[in-house]
């Protein structure tokens, strides 16, 4: 399917050049994002940083003690375990607190993502695409290393990422496979949480990498959402009858969001959740007229929710 | 390939877990053994729940390696985080706060930056490097024995492995 490029305007052509972008990601924001000015503002600046504690070997409020005794600016956030980092008199990523493995720099919206999961003890869980492990050992946290975690990257190199941080946080109850994900029924296991993170076309991360401006195509949309058609559909079919697959991104695109989520919902005997975080889904985008349903799925936006741009949808796999 | 460990492997480790005063937490743990050709065998500590499908799928890592069995058991990094958390009583140095940051860049230790552990260690023993707030920070191998550990301006410690190989290593 086409990704949808609208034709350009004064507006969108006047933005376009004040933010320095190309047309057709400023014009497509105009059609769905709230307040696109202040969206695009917010997009100049660095985006917050976020830590996440690892009560696994450490309380909050321990590691906020710690962190505030070297100087540290600290804030509380929506979810109890992140701590927003306003001020760090050095870098967040070579404290001692850091590599002995007490919090993990993880942007709110990942963490969302392993919320969303609603992730008990002693079930057996699936993480698809895990590199860097972020979402990985937060799950691992939640089901306070008990149970069984399965963690699948197919790019090898990444998976050393994975292996560091599961031995930084004290992880034990996670293996790794390097793997495709969408050859995730080869495993014959069936689960009661699946997480897909789903491979991207990154337009959330705007604020962190500028290059995306102007490097982003309309085929990189269509490329992502062909990759993550396949991939949700591997997932949905290991779920076990009663559970649950987070799919989540981290781009604004309705064709890598909702449009793949509504296939979903088209196909399999399935129902998408509220969440209490975020934006509704989009319904309408262009020519797209989504289920109703889809307005339970959640967007985040820089500019509202403090966060990258991430979207994710809760979907429970009825009995 | 995981597996099981043998009785032997199973005598050393025990004897180990003995000496770190981790037993007591071993005994209701699932521990396997990790082979890879031209590699140390490896220990690893799992839950109970995964034990199953790493026997049955094999898959590449799993768990959490908490040390090397060659002759003896020599713990990681991870196993010494294990160690200090669970164990009270462990052989063990406390180092300074200069000391502490040279450690996490992999260097070894010198006397004067030792502040206190246990008393009357040996030579060539392995033990736990932690800093002024007991936490580990790296595991090593004394080059003296008992006082001549605090001799001044000489690597009395050598450092084996330490919390910083996350970073230097995590990109290669």
């Amino acid at each position: 399917m086409k990704t949808l490029v609208f034709p350009s305007t004064p507006e969108s052509v006047g933005l376009a050049r004040l933010y320095r972008y190309d047309e057709w990601i400023v014009n497509r924001f105009m059609q769905y994002v709230p307040d696109v000015y202040t969206f695009l503002e917010s997009l100049e600046r660095d985006p917050p940083r976020y830590i996440r504690t690892n009560t696994l070997k450490i309380d909050s409020k321990k590691l906020k003690s710690k962190l505030l005794s070297k100087g540290f600016k600290l804030k509380e956030t929506a979810l109890e375990d992140v701590i927003a980092v306003e001020k760090a008199l050095y870098s967040i990523g070579a404290t001692t607190e850091y590599l002995l493995g007490y919090y993990y720099i993880q942007d709110l919206s990942s963490c969302f993502a392993v919320e969303a999961l609603d992730i008990g003890k002693d079930q057996t869980v699936l993480d698809m695409a895990s590199a860097p492990g972020g979402k990985t050992t937060f799950i691992a946290q939640k089901m306070e290393n008990t149970g069984c975690l399965i963690a699948i990257e197919p790019n090898p190199k990444r998976v050393r990422s994975i292996l560091y941080n599961i031995a930084r946080c004290g992880v034990i109850n996670t293996c790794v496979f390097t793997m495709d994900g969408r050859q995730v029924s080869n495993l014959n296991l069936k689960f009661d949480r699946v997480l897909l993170d789903a491979p991207c076309s990154g337009e959330g991360v705007i604020a962190k990498d500028n290059d995306r401006r102007t490097n982003h195509k309309p085929e990189d949309v269509e490329y992502c959402a062909l990759i993550q058609r396949e991939l949700i559909e591997a997932a949905i079919k290991v779920v076990k009858p009663g559970g649950l697959l987070v799919y989540s991104t981290c781009s604004f695109a309705p064709e890598e969001n909702e449009n793949i989520v509504n296939y979903l919902l088209d196909k399999f005997d399935i129902q998408i959740e509220p969440f209490q975080y975020g934006n509704d889904g989009l319904v309408n985008f262009g020519d797209f007229h989504f289920r109703q349903d889809l307005k339970n799925t959640k967007r985040f936006y820089p500019h509202l929710h403090k966060t990258l741009g991430f979207y994710i949808a809760k979907i429970r796999v009825n009995n | 390939m995981f597996r099981k460990a043998c009785r032997q492997e199973l005598t050393i480790l025990r004897r180990a877990f003995n000496k770190w005063g981790v037993f007591d937490f071993f005994v209701e743990k699932t521990i396997l053994i990790k082979e890879e050709y031209h590699k140390d065998t490896e220990v690893y500590l799992l839950s109970s729940g995964l034990e199953l499908i790493i026997l049955s799928r094999q898959p590449n890592y799993a768990g959490l390696k908490v040390g090397e069995l060659k002759k003896n058991f020599l713990p990681s990094m991870e196993g010494a985080d294990l160690i200090a958390r669970v164990s009270k009583n462990f052989p063990h140095i406390i180092v300074n706060e200069i000391a502490e940051r040279l450690i996490l860049y992999g260097r070894s230790v010198l006397g004067q930056s030792i502040v206190g552990g246990t008393e009357n260690l040996n030579e060539n023993e392995i033990i736990l490097l932690l800093n002024r707030n007991r936490e580990p920070i790296g595991v090593g191998r004394t080059k003296f024995s008992g006082k001549y550990l605090f001799q001044i301006d000489i690597v009395t410690v050598t450092t084996l492995i330490d919390a910083g190989h996350y970073l230097r290593n995590e990109g290669q």
